[in-house]
């Protein structure tokens, strides 16, 4: 559980380094890709839907957000832990496929 | 068991509530400045490293996919520097005029401003804004200026921590100031619109502005200091119905060319 929570904010503190410093430059039309908020959407989607690890990387990666932005500490945190929570409550009740209920 | 499992998660919201709300009022945030500032002292040479191999990179495609456009424009470039060459001989015919006409009437060298090095060392996700790494410690405060080398207006800092400085870019939403079309009487407000994008509003009906006019900072408002680079009108908005026209501004900033910035520290 610790060991987990230490990569998670290993990732997401590299992640987000990456996001603000150099995909910036790299603007479609003013829209640049978010690695931070993919890679958070894919835990939450990946893990099954009773595990909390979603949950957890989504206020570290809320944290590191706020962190490097020019909002106040904790805007990032609450919006992606709800989200995080969202899809876990809409993948519980309304998705049923075999590789989302791993053990 | 499923009521201790969620009795644990609100537990977990309230702390984290809690936490939050410690950060951004105890004390005026003051907690909350340290621990950004802790976080970016120890990212910077990431931050600087990921920022300078961004540049090399977005450099290395644009060329790429602007070949013909940069043959183009260097053939424009070639004729702009022919007529640049004959108006730099007639300006330094001015300047030395202008040199006897200062020492006849006993006035001083125009006055330099006072300029404080920084590099950028990223961007906000959701806003333009980016961040320095000159802070409080260097004596930088709140509202000062920002250009490049070439005297182009990147923006004003809008937050200041001990080592770092946040600097909201002239196309942020929330940037405002006077500027005016260089060579004519003609002011109005620039105003940011987000992505890199600003236009001039509040330019009087009768004014003429053409596309290529070039937009400089006005000394109304105070903001700025006079005669700073904004950019080139690209494109006229009028409408009968309005009492003012706009205009579509192509600023001089881009983002991928931008790794030293000045801050002027007094005008």
């Amino acid at each position: 559980m610790i060991k987990n929570l230490i990569i998670l904010t290993i990732i997401f503190y590299f992640l987000t380094l990456f996001q603000i410093s150099f995909l910036v430059h790299f603007s479609i039309k003013g829209v640049v890709i978010n690695l931070v908020l993919v890679a958070l959407f894919l835990i939450n989607i990946l893990e099954a839907p009773e595990k909390n690890s979603g949950v957890y990387a989504a206020g570290i990666a809320g944290f590191f957000l706020d962190i490097f932005s020019e909002k106040f500490v904790g805007f990032y945190i609450l919006i992606l832990i709800f989200l995080s929570l969202a899809i876990k409550i809409i993948f519980a009740r309304y998705v049923r496929i075999k590789i989302f209920q791993r053990a | 068991m499923r009521y201790n499992l969620l009795k644990n998660r609100l537990l977990i919201l309230i702390i984290l509530v809690l936490i939050i709300l410690f950060l951004n009022y105890y004390q005026g945030g003051v907690y909350q400045k340290k621990v950004k500032n802790f976080f970016y002292s120890i990212s910077l040479p990431i931050q600087t490293t990921f920022w300078r191999a961004g540049i090399k990179v977005s450099d290395f495609f644009q060329t790429i996919s602007k070949i013909n456009e940069l043959k183009k424009e260097n053939e424009d470039l070639k004729l702009k520097n022919d007529e640049l060459l004959s108006k730099i001989s007639n300006l330094e015919n001015l300047q030395k005029e202008n040199q006897n006409l200062r020492d006849a009437l006993g006035l001083g060298l125009v006055k330099e401003f006072n300029l404080v090095m920084a590099r950028v060392v990223s961007k906000d996700i959701s806003q333009d804004v980016i961040e320095i790494n000159k802070g409080a410690k260097d004596g930088i405060s709140k509202d000062l200026p920002v250009i490049t080398s070439q005297k182009i207006l990147i923006g004003k800092i809008s937050e200041v921590y001990d080592n770092f400085s946040k600097v909201m870019l002239i196309s942020d939403k929330n940037s405002s100031f006077s500027a005016k079309i260089s060579g004519k009487e003609t002011t109005g407000i620039a105003k940011g619109l987000g992505n890199f994008s600003l236009f001039l509003d509040l330019v009087p009906k009768e004014a003429e502005i053409l596309p290529k006019d070039l937009v400089i900072t006005s000394v109304l408002g105070n903001v700025f200091p006079e005669g700073l680079l904004v950019g080139e009108i690209k494109e006229v908005k009028k409408s009968d119905i309005d009492p003012f026209q706009q205009a579509l501004i192509s600023p001089f900033l881009n983002i991928n060319n931008l790794d030293q910035l000045f801050i002027i520290v007094n005008f």
